[in-house]
């Protein structure tokens, strides 16, 4: 008896148009005179909020600022640099800390009561204010997703102009989840009136710090 | 299965065009989509030329299809995922419900999918003692109210805030008031929350299936997509076979346009891509991955005269655009897909006899081949689907006749005077202000009107300006 797939891939060949060459990839138009600039701007207009800042010292001063400013008592941080070596409690005692991956306790849990999750990214889409966040060790995606702020600290060397530049430079094989970030959850389901944070963040917020000379 | 003949159609569509909150919920987000869409697509460069590639690329991927599926598999199952192949409905829900028996799950929480609507999951896992919870907030409204989607990415546009809010005031055994939206919202998240952190396994369609790495795209606003493919321990994608992707930079130029065709946005919210279970150091992630390729039909379409329609990137833009549409709603078309793909889809799916009416729901205007990012030409497509109904003789004994008949009179131009003539004098009756009032039978609605016979011809004029009479 002939397998479901078989048949599928037999009656999807035996009509098919003759094929020609498959188009070659298409490359990016952009080109932005101020990568950082247009991501930031971008990044607003979809409700998302992003600042530039010197260096890596300067955006964990600009960290310490936000988390005061939401008061935040429990805070989930994904084991990766610029984390990764870096005493979280020690600097900021007053704050319940997890570590994804290294700290004690249900990660989910924690996540789904915390305030703040901190993340890096692997790149940064400056033409619509997207950062692709992966899976791998130390990188939970619960982190960047069950909590009521995100903030993510990345190195603007990151940056790229857009998915036909990021798709371009990619590396293969993929982790097991790649997400690319856009803004705060939202929806327009009701009458097309936007709520912001629907089942992810609240709030997206993303410091990219100077890390070329 | 899912019928519309002409009676149904013209029941459903005069119940929509009466009904005023419905029509200016569909105005109202028809209006937003379609002025979105033409603001994010005036942002990028050379946009035509991307809707060029883009429809090169689900041209020639069609052409190839069989290959990159077998790549796709291979992929997938490299990365750890399990592949399976439906040839139909009952095929794939079987599939779903096998791995949902074996995993012993009894909720299953489910991002929106086109694909899982047009195989009736929801309803054989209730059967099989599985409790389906939609998450897209559009989704779970409908789900709560008992209704099919009315719009592809607006799936609850029809109903109003205070619908919603009687809803959900059911589900949590309190009256919540329908003014505060953002406060709704609120309450599904909470609601909502508690399921996916409980779910069994998580259930979605896939936008794209990148076939270079077998990874399956999802694409959402909320977040739905994300969790259901974060939290529990076994995700299930179910994915249209057409609904490939080569590569990644081709799965770029579909996601370039995606959004922006659909909701006007410069991207969604999240893209998400899943490329097998969880890896081993990965602090979270499902353990299993399941991808079901359904056919239901797509297979033998590829290379058929309407195979143009697998080019289908699902961004609603026709819908939007379409004049039929926006008055007679998504219900109006079966389920689940409505508009102008759907007219054209659902026939080619479901049987052209069983909807025999739903390529006659369009004006041929052409607005929906105008938007479509693929460039579908959707107009062709209808007409096909027309010219096979009259091929197939599928229309009544009464209408073969009448069209005989005009076409007749057209071939003879002096019967088609003499007709005309007739027409001005048995008019008379039915003439107000220039207008038919058409008997009720032809305008069950009440809101159809025909321009009457003008007083004179164009070419009884012509022929005197031709003469100088005039």
């Amino acid at each position: 008896m002939i397998t479901a797939r078989d048949d599928i891939l037999k009656r999807s060949k035996q009509r098919a148009r003759a094929a020609g060459d498959h188009p070659p990839a298409w490359r990016s138009r952009r080109q932005f005179d101020d990568l950082s600039r247009r991501f930031v701007d971008s990044l607003a207009a979809v409700h998302g909020e992003a600042c530039v800042v010197p260096s890596l010292e300067a955006a964990f001063a600009r960290l310490g600022d936000l988390l005061a400013e939401i008061g935040a008592g429990r805070v989930v941080v994904n084991d990766e640099p610029p984390f990764s070596g870096v005493d979280m409690a020690a600097r900021w005692p007053d704050i319940e800390w997890h570590v994804a991956g290294r700290s004690a306790g249900d990660l989910r849990a924690f996540c789904a009561a915390a305030d703040v999750g901190l993340s890096s990214a692997d790149a940064a889409l400056a033409e619509t204010g997207t950062l692709v966040v992966t899976s791998g060790p130390g990188r939970s995606r619960l982190v960047t997703l069950l909590v009521s702020v995100h903030i993510a600290l990345v190195p603007v060397s990151r940056l790229t102009a857009d998915l036909f530049t990021w798709t371009a430079g990619r590396s293969t094989p993929p982790p097991a989840m790649i997400t690319l970030i856009s803004g705060p959850s939202k929806t327009a389901d009701i009458e097309q009136v936007m709520a912001i944070g629907v089942h992810g963040p609240k709030r997206f917020i993303v410091i990219l710090y100077g890390d070329e000379d | 299965m899912s019928s519309v003949s002409f009676k149904d159609f013209r029941t459903s569509a005069a119940r929509a065009i009466a009904d005023v909150r419905l029509q200016s919920a569909i105005d109202g987000a028809t209006l937003t989509f379609r002025t979105g869409r033409v603001k994010a697509l005036a942002d990028l460069p050379d946009v035509d030329g991307l809707r060029d590639q883009l429809k090169a690329i689900r041209s020639a991927t069609l052409a190839r299809l069989a290959d990159h599926l077998e790549m796709f598999e291979q992929q997938a199952r490299a990365a750890g995922s399990h592949v399976y192949w439906a040839r139909d409905a009952a095929e794939a829900n079987r599939f779903v419900l096998d791995i949902a028996q074996q995993h012993g799950a009894k909720l299953a929480v489910k991002s929106k999918s086109m694909a899982t609507e047009e195989i009736h999951l929801n309803a054989e896992l209730q059967n099989a003692g599985i409790t389906p919870v939609e998450t897209d907030l559009g989704e779970w409204i409908i789900q709560l109210a008992g209704e099919p989607p009315s719009h592809i990415i607006g799936p609850a546009l029809h109903k109003t805030r205070e619908q919603v809010a009687e809803l959900f005031s059911r589900e949590v055994g309190r009256t919540l008031p329908p003014d505060d939206i953002p406060m709704l919202t609120a309450e599904a998240r909470r609601l909502l929350r508690e399921q996916f952190l409980a779910a069994d396994i998580g259930i979605s369609g896939a936008n794209i299936g990148v076939a270079e790495t077998g990874s399956v795209v999802l694409v959402t606003n909320e977040g739905n997509g994300r969790l259901v493919t974060s939290a529990p321990p076994v995700h299930i994608a179910i994915m249209g076979i057409e609904k490939i992707a080569p590569t990644w930079d081709d799965a770029a130029v579909w996601l370039a346009l995606l959004a922006r065709s659909s909701t006007g946005q410069p991207m969604s919210c999240y893209t998400t891509a899943i490329t097998g279970p969880a890896r081993d150091g990965d602090p979270d992630g499902p353990r299993e991955v399941y991808i079901v390729l359904l056919d239901n039909g797509r297979a033998d379409l590829v290379g058929s005269d309407y195979d143009e329609i697998l080019q289908c990137i699902r961004c609603g833009a026709c819908l939007n655009a379409c004049p039929v549409y926006q008055e007679v709603g998504g219900h109006s078309y079966g389920v689940p897909y409505s508009g102008p793909v759907g007219a054209v889809l659902m026939p080619l799916l479901y049987g052209l006899a069983e909807n025999e009416a739903l390529p006659h729901a369009s004006s041929l205007c052409g607005a929906c081949l105008d938007v479509c990012p693929a460039r579908i030409d959707l107009p062709r497509l209808l007409l096909k689907l027309r010219a096979e109904e009259v091929r197939e003789h599928m229309l009544t004994p009464q209408e073969r006749l009448l069209e005989n008949a005009v076409a007749f009179v057209l071939r003879h131009p002096r019967l088609y005077r003499a007709l005309t003539g007739l027409g001005r004098i048995f008019q008379r009756p039915l003439a107000r202000g220039g207008l038919l009032r058409l008997p009720r039978r032809l305008n069950p609605a009440g809101e159809r009107q025909l321009p009457a016979l003008a007083k004179r011809s164009f070419r009884s004029m012509w022929n005197e300006i031709k003469d100088g009479q005039l």
